[in-house]
């Protein structure tokens, strides 16, 4: 086990608080957990020695940082800043139905109520959810009262400084037939170290517009997932943007819980230099009649690894499931590489299952198609690479967002080398 | 008839003796035909004859091989160049199957394509609002609606939308030599219609257009100065507007009755 670890166990040992059911519970499936190495199978690819050697303090993190400015994005913030929630973000007025509490001020019954719901949705395999349930100090809880629809979105930013951990925890609830937008940012390059883990549930008939946006680059590690529980007529609607640091993965876990629910699932990443990027992508059918679309995407160049497992378990009774899952890679170097790893369980007997990996070639016919109209060759190369991503941004409900992002992808993808 | 004329001088395209082949396979064997400036020829036969192959060849795409002969496009040689160098040389084709393209918006592709064109000719390329203004007028032209140049390349477009589309790039590159491969394939007549009016507008003094089709209703609408016969690789009969119509009513089969080697010496 790694001595930050460690240190960080002893750091938890001492710490007595409401969630101290929690993270007892958590600390001994801990314990009986050993340290990945490259035989554990979800951690083959990815390499925890940048963990390992971390040396991490708690770190210094200018007042002044703040969260990057999204023009047009109206949002509730929530900001985070090494891993302690910025209350200040408290006193914005929020819209009739939308509550946001930060646990530890919560009544003594919510606390209570609380502890039956947080870490219910996320599976205890995650080893470093695990971490994150014993290190947390505390959980921000949004809920959505029923069938009220939130058009404000809520933007949650971690923030992180040099030689900093962080650890972040967010509930969110989705009561019946509500809906809600929720964009994630984490962000930073300084060494340090983030967790960050979000739950939703999203109840019945409930509706919810998701994006992650995993920015972080350079030393920032960073390991944290998002999980979500789907109740009958349910719908998620989730993005997510992948750039790669010294260790960059993200696990999403979809389950679902009633039946007639829907999630549609995109993904892209661009990874260069030494970057690693890894996603774990899993979807739990354990009821009939739902349907999952998921598309993920990279672009890898240069010396970057990007790592993709897709796990689309459906259980004996979940009869007329729809799943697609897909996910295409474009290796803009020798060098680059890719680990992908479709897996696909089927129990049940009338399903519809599609899913597909595969090192992109670029469409010939298209490139004929735009050197036919004098476009040069190189030219043509970049615009159907790029095209290759942008088709998932195009896909973004939210505008504001997608016109965000796109310029940034653009500029990442400028400098990105093909060398094959 | 121009075509009897062996100068090169004012041919818009003069193709002489041209052999290609498609994965080893011989597809055209020594294709003669040439083009004068403002001039409509249509090129009908039957399937397999190399109709599209002519095409393709001549626009460059990768897999399909030369074996010999030549083709001057207003005196330049352009089977030596890249696809991309022979469109800025003023060749276009629009395709039976334009290609979808998910990703990369149509305005960025028409912008990119006429930039090339430009630049080619040595003029400034467009600032995004002039050309989105030049675009917009364009499309009004072939009425399609605005929300094309945002989507897609041809992404979801029906047929008749992807022939439309084809039919403003040519609007917008404004070539020298227009090859419409099989553009009346897939349209009803309505959207037929609508494409042979935007062809017919741009017909001028210094724009050729080669119309390749299987049918004759096409020429109904655009009206060609000559029609060609093309069987295994050689144009075997050439005639005025008159031939598609006998064509029309007799099917292909009678062409291959006649001494080919004789009318096609017409053509040299």
């Amino acid at each position: 086990m790694s001595l930050w670890l460690e240190k960080a166990i002893a750091r938890a040992n001492s710490t007595s608080d409401w969630l101290s059911p929690i993270r007892e519970a958590s600390l001994t499936a801990l314990k009986e957990t050993s340290w990945p190495t490259r035989k554990t199978e979800a951690w083959k690819y990815t390499s925890l020695k940048s963990v390992e050697r971390a040396s991490l303090s708690t770190g210094d993190l200018s007042e002044q940082e703040t969260p990057e400015e999204i023009a047009g994005f109206e949002s509730l913030n929530l900001i985070f800043r090494n891993g302690k929630f910025d209350t200040e973000g408290m006193q914005q007025a929020l819209p009739e139905g939308l509550s946001i509490t930060y646990l530890s001020s919560a009544s003594d019954a919510l606390k209570q109520a609380s502890l039956n719901e947080v870490s219910q949705i996320k599976p205890e395999r995650h080893l470093f959810g695990l971490v994150n349930d014993v290190l947390v100090e505390d959980v921000i809880r949004i809920e959505v009262a029923e069938s009220v629809s939130i058009s404000q979105p809520i933007r949650i930013t971690s923030l992180i400084g040099l030689n900093s951990e962080s650890h972040t925890r967010v509930y969110v609830k989705l009561n019946k037939a509500s809906s809600l937008t929720v964009s994630e940012h984490y962000q930073g390059n300084a060494e340090s170290l983030n967790t960050g883990f979000v739950e939703y549930e999203i109840c019945a008939e409930a509706k919810l517009e998701h994006y992650r946006f995993a920015l972080q680059t350079d030393k920032a590690i960073s390991i944290g997932g998002c999980h979500f529980k789907l109740g009958e007529r349910a719908d998620l609607n989730s993005t997510l943007v992948g750039f790669g640091s010294d260790l960059s993965r993200v696990d999403t876990d979809i389950i679902y819980d009633g039946e007639f629910a829907n999630a549609k699932l995109n993904a892209f990443y661009l990874l260069d230099g030494k970057e690693l990027f890894d996603l774990h992508a899993t979807v739990e059918h354990a009821v009939p009649n739902c349907t999952t679309l998921e598309n993920v995407r990279g672009i890898v160049a240069d010396h970057a690894k990007a790592v993709f497992n897709g796990r689309i378990h459906i259980h004996r009774d979940a009869q007329k499931t729809l799943a697609e899952l897909n996910n295409r890679n474009l290796l803009l170097s020798d060098k680059a590489e890719i680990n992908t790893k479709p897996e696909l369980e089927i129990y049940a007997d009338d399903v519809r299952c599609a899913h597909g990996a595969t090192v992109a070639e670029i469409d010939k016919h298209a490139l004929y198609y735009l050197e036919s109209r004098g476009i040069s060759r190189s030219k043509a190369q970049v615009m159907l690479n790029f095209g290759f991503i942008n088709e998932l941004i195009d896909q973004m409900p939210n505008q504001v967002l997608a016109e965000w992002i796109r310029p940034q992808i653009r500029d990442r993808f400028a400098k990105m080398e093909v060398t094959r | 008839m121009s075509n009897t004329t062996s100068s090169t001088e004012n041919s818009m395209l003069k193709i002489t003796d041209l052999h290609a082949s498609v994965e080893e396979k011989n597809i055209l064997k020594g294709l003669n035909l040439d083009v004068k400036p403002g001039e409509v020829h249509a090129i009908m036969g039957p399937n397999g004859a190399g109709k599209s192959t002519t095409g393709y060849v001549l626009s460059g795409r990768e897999g399909y091989t030369v074996e010999q002969g030549s083709a001057l496009l207003d005196g330049v040689e352009i089977l030596d160049l890249e696809a991309e160098d022979r469109a800025r040389a003023g060749l276009f084709l629009a395709f039976q199957y334009p290609v979808e393209i998910p990703g990369v918006s149509n305005l960025e592709f028409l912008k990119s394509s006429v930039d090339a064109q430009r630049e080619a000719r040595g003029e400034e390329a467009y600032t995004s609002a002039e050309f989105l203004k030049v675009a917009k007028e364009a499309c009004k032209q072939v009425n399609l609606p605005l929300a094309f140049l945002k989507r897609g390349v041809n992404e979801g477009f029906s047929g008749g939308e992807k022939k439309r589309n084809e039919l403003m790039q040519m609007i917008l590159l404004k070539p020298k030599l227009c090859i419409l491969d099989e553009t009346d394939s897939g349209l009803d007549i309505d959207a037929m219609q609508v494409v042979a009016n935007g062809v017919n507008s741009q017909r001028s003094p210094d724009r050729s257009f080669i119309i390749v089709t299987h049918y004759q209703r096409l020429l109904d609408y655009i009206k060609p100065d000559f029609v060609h016969v093309l069987s295994d690789g050689k144009i075997v009969k050439s005639g005025d507007a008159s031939l598609a119509k006998e064509l029309e009513a007799e099917g292909y089969s009678w062409i291959h009755n006649e001494p080919a080697d004789e009318l096609e010496g017409d053509l040299l």
